[in-house]
């Protein structure tokens, strides 16, 4: 299975590709950090754009799977030690499906998946209340090529940090 | 008369026997015939003034047009008609038609006075010289020109097929505009033509999936609104919506009005499972119909509100079942290599429309209700959400194009398999809900 | 697929593990409450659409249910000859052609002869369909099932010709005419093969014009009616005219030779013949599903004898769909004897009288 290699790539792709569908701007910025480091930026490990490049914000699915691969476990595992660090942070979790497939059962298929990155957290030790799901089924492509080279990155659950709980 | 020719004939028999044996009517079995359109003509209605000259034209195009479309009628272009009609009342020249093959005729007339509309018309079997059923006239007011073309080709169709026409119906769809990734989404109605398009809600969030109530005056629709999938119930008239209210925090989608409009039968997605819900509209109460491990999805109830027919990949894969509409064991009724999703109940009871995936393929078909004689009617990249014309003669669909250009349009195919067709929208277009016929 | 069944089976193991497991995973469940009817705002919504709802929805709608109200179905449909406001155009034809008999089907309009054929013409551009398929043929369904293509027999027998005797049961008076085969008739059959070939597109196909207009060189046995006579004589004209052939061929007949059976040769011919004209691409599924038996009787010449057509049986559908069925029929032997079929004179008395079944079953839509 070539994914296993692709899932090494995605390492490299999560450090390069900031997810443009969200705006770490928006994210009531985690403050703090030494003064060496810009707050807020990638560099700054509190930050939402640390989590999200740093950390990975993202794990991949194989084709109509919601079981986690061993590289989803490890992104999930930095994930939520981030999440227990940064207590201050919710998140929702949004669950994605590729275009192969009807928009019901993607839309069902991709809360599956969703639910499947969360409970992992939860195992993890990341309370629930902190994170939600959502499912866009076959709605929101990152990638828009009708391949497996695109579909591989569209099957994914994204965790998406929606701002602080406190302050 | 009959009796009188039945009498002749016998008559005749008895005369031949003294000189021939004589083995009374040559009998004959035909099996095989032809399939093709039935060639009609429309010749211009005749406008009873002046005023009514531009309606006249117009209609008799949409007329044409309505009954083109269906691919089972071919209009005879009018540069080919030997006479012209000039009077609704003058006799009709059959030689005239037949000498062009036209099978059938539409002759009709059109009068405006003031806002009202006038059309009377009528339908000729030219071959026998009979008229089809009775003349008819139609009023109403002239921005509805065309709802009344409609209701003369439905009349038309009916009356040369025996089945009832879906001409004056709507479709509710979703209009798609932008790339893939961001694609903008919005909620409409238009004619089954295409015709008409207004927009029912703006494109700030997703909307999905919109489907008519059974008499047309509600449509439920999927949307993300609230951050999350949930439904929604609009009345089309006076575009109220209000979410209905299924359990907080979940999403809620796929609905589907029951035949009595009072209910709806949902999916509702929580902790990674997908089941089947009933929501009564009057109470508010929802129940639960499935209670499995595996994903259930896209419900739709038999004509007769009795079973529901739905998708659930309980067997590993996509497959179609149904199941009491109370909920209860559900029977498997798809069986053929693929996933199939989105089944639809055909108003006539008898099929079951579907989306069917396989070997990396997308087909619309159709089979009985027990899964037999499968049909697949399309194929492309991906063809999905089927809807049924009100006289279930024809499906509605979603063709997406494949890649990074790729565009949503709408398409209608005959239960034949033939006549696959474009509908024309001012965007794209999606997930089509096929209206009733409007009184 | 096996993979997928590989797959399919971690998916369940994983379900199933979760199913077992769910107690530890889902110790903090997802918050879950009722919520109230929430009405979201409406307001810019019915701003954005109201005036367009309006005009579309509410009056066109009720304005037309009283028509349909009047003829919700075609029988209960108001004829129009008792519109009262009807303006009678003034016609040579008018007086005798008398506005539509009765609200039986019978509005036989004879044919007016001296119709001037220079009549202003009505737009002819009815004919630019708003539609027009053939840009947008889209790529061809390629695995669609579409039903058996019937591919006509070669048009060796009877070409469909136009001109045909006096028809119906209840009588119209028909006028026939005898002219311009080759044009028509070759249309139509290549349309055939076309459309069951599954070709998606019935972009309207402009039929050849005829030449000119018909004279009606010969007026057949079949009265033929050149001014209109009145509609209420016509089926007695008819008649007559059909019995004095009948008879007039049964005493011929007594006096010759009917002649041995036809061969089963002949008589394909003969049904080649009629299935060349058989259309069942309108029939609604119900129709399709319908057997009908329909009698009539031949000319001398194989033209069919006026009024003769009879429907003696169907079996398989509604009456409706009987009657669609006996019409698709009906059309189908009138359009193809129209010139007259090709039978052996000398077995005139063999198939003087014909009795086709027309079963569809095999091309009925499954």
């Amino acid at each position: 299975m070539n994914v296993l290699g692709k899932f090494a790539a995605l390492g490299a792709l999560a450090l390069i590709t900031a997810c443009t569908s969200n705006d770490p701007s928006t994210l009531g910025g985690g403050a703090g950090g030494n003064g060496a480091i810009v707050p807020g930026s990638p560099s700054d490990p509190r930050s939402p754009a640390y989590f999200q490049q740093a950390v990975g914000d993202r794990v991949l699915f194989l084709v109509d799977q919601s079981t986690l691969t061993p590289e989803a476990q490890t992104i999930l595992q930095g994930q939520a030690d981030w999440l227990l660090a940064n207590t201050d942070y919710v998140a929702t979790i949004e669950g994605h499906a590729d275009e192969q497939g009807t928009r019901e059962y993607n839309l069902a298929l991709g809360e599956r998946r969703a639910n499947a990155a969360r409970e992992y957290l939860i195992s993890r030790g990341v309370a629930g209340n902190r994170l939600q799901t959502v499912s866009f089924g076959k709605e929101r492509p990152i990638e828009i090529c009708s391949t497996e080279e695109c579909y591989s990155k569209n099957r994914r659950a994204v965790t998406v940090l929606t701002g602080s709980t406190t302050g | 008369m009959m009796r009188l020719l039945t009498s002749l004939f016998v008559g005749m028999t008895l005369l031949a026997v003294p000189v021939f044996a004589q083995n009374g009517p040559l009998r004959l079995e035909l099996d095989e015939g032809i399939i093709e359109p039935l060639p009609f003509a429309v010749p211009t209605f005749v406008p009873d003034t002046p005023a009514a000259a531009q309606y006249a034209n117009d209609i008799s195009r949409v007329i044409s047009a309505d009954l083109t479309g269906t691919g089972l009628f071919r209009e005879i272009a009018p540069d080919a008609f030997i006479s012209r009609v000039s009077s609704f009342d003058a006799p009709v020249q059959f030689a005239d038609w037949k000498a062009i093959n036209a099978e059938a005729l539409v002759t009709g007339a059109v009068n405006v006075s003031g806002k009202k509309l006038t059309v009377r018309f009528r339908v000729w079997d030219v071959f026998s010289g009979q008229e089809l059923g009775n003349g008819l006239q139609f009023a109403g007011t002239t921005d509805g020109w065309r709802r009344m073309a409609h209701k003369v080709a439905d009349q038309v169709y009916a009356r040369v097929t025996g089945e009832g026409g879906y001409f004056d119906s709507r479709v509710a769809f979703v209009s798609e505009s932008g790339p893939k990734d961001q694609r903008k989404k919005r909620l409409a109605i238009m004619d089954y033509d295409g015709a008409n398009v207004q927009y029912l809600t703006d494109s700030a969030a997703i909307v999905l999936a919109p489907r008519f109530s059974p008499s047309g005056d509600r449509l439920l629709y999927t949307s993300y609104e609230s951050g999350r999938p949930r439904i929604y119930v609009l009345d089309v008239g006076r575009v109220k919506r209000q979410e209905l209210k299924t359990q907080e925090g979940t999403m809620s989608f796929s609905p589907r009005f029951s035949p009595d409009g009072q209910s709806i039968v949902y999916s509702l997605a929580q902790g990674g499972n997908t089941d089947l819900w009933k929501m009564d509209l009057g109470s508010g109460q929802s129940t639960r119909l499935t209670n499995t491990p595996s994903i259930e999805t896209a419900p739709s109830y038999s004509p007769d509100g009795s079973r529901i027919v739905f998708e659930s990949d309980r067997s590993g894969t996509p497959q179609l079942y149904i199941m009491p509409a109370q909920g209860g064991e559900a029977t498997r009724i798809s069986f053929g290599q693929g996933r199939y999703g989105t089944p639809v109940w055909s108003p006539r009871g008898d099929l079951v429309a579907f989306t069917k995936q396989n070997k990396g393929r997308f087909h619309i078909g159709v089979m009985r209700t027990d899964g037999s004689e499968e049909r697949l009617l399309t194929a492309s990249f991906l063809d999905e959400g089927p809807t049924w014309s009100p006289n279930g003669r024809v499906i509605m669909f979603t063709r997406e194009t494949q890649g990074a250009s790729g565009r949503s349009t709408l398409y209608s195919v005959d239960i034949s398999g033939r006549n696959l067709r474009p509908v024309r929208t001012p965007d794209g277009g999606s997930d089509p809900s096929w209206g009733p016929l409007q009184n | 697929m096996q993979t997928g069944t590989k797959i399919s089976a971690i998916a369940h193991v994983s379900l199933i593990g979760w199913a077992l497991f769910g107690g530890t995973f889902r110790s903090e469940p997802l918050p879950m409450a009722v919520q109230d009817v929430s009405v979201v705002t409406a307001e810019q919504f019915a701003a954005m659409t109201a005036q367009k709802d309006a005009p579309e929805l509410a009056p066109a709608p009720t304005e037309l249910e009283q028509p349909a109200e009047q003829g919700g179905t075609p029988d209960a449909i108001e004829p129009l000859q008792q519109e009262p406001q009807r303006p009678e155009p003034v016609t040579p034809a008018e007086p005798t052609a008398e506005p539509e008999p009765d609200p039986v089907e019978t509005p036989p309009e004879p044919e007016v002869v001296e119709q001037p054929e220079t009549l202003p013409e009505p737009e002819p551009e009815v004919a630019a369909l708003p539609e027009p398929p053939g840009p947008e043929a889209q790529p061809r369904p390629a695995d669609k099932v579409a039903p058996e293509p019937i591919a006509p027999p070669p048009p060796d027998v009877k070409p469909d010709d136009v001109e045909t005797p006096a028809v119906s049961l209840d009588e119209g008076a028909e006028v026939q005419q005898e002219q311009q085969d080759q044009t028509a008739p070759e249309e139509a059959t290549d349309e055939i093969v076309t459309e069951a070939e599954e070709t998606p597109e019935l972009s309207p196909r402009a039929s050849p014009r005829p030449p000119a207009r018909p004279s009606r060189p010969e007026p057949a046995q079949e009265p033929q009616v050149a001014e209109t006579p009145e509609p209420a004589q016509e089926p007695t004209q008819s008649d007559q005219g059909a019995i004095n052939d009948a008879l007039a061929e049964a005493l011929g007949g007594a006096q010759e030779p009917s002649g041995p059976p036809l061969t089963s040769g002949e008589k394909d011919a003969m049904r080649l013949a009629v299935s060349q004209c058989w259309n069942v691409g309108s029939l609604s599924t119900d129709a399709l599903s319908t057997v009908v038996v329909v009698g009539f009787s031949l000319n001398r010449d194989g033209t069919v004898v006026g009024g003769s057509l009879t429907m003696l049986d169907s079996s398989g559908g509604s009456a409706g769909a009987a009657k669609q069925a006996y019409e698709a029929a009906r059309r189908a032997i009138l359009r193809c004897g129209a010139k007259g079929y090709d039978l052996p004179a000398d077995k005139f008395a063999q198939w003087q009288n014909i009795e086709i079944t027309f079963n569809p079953e095999r091309m009925r839509i499954k």
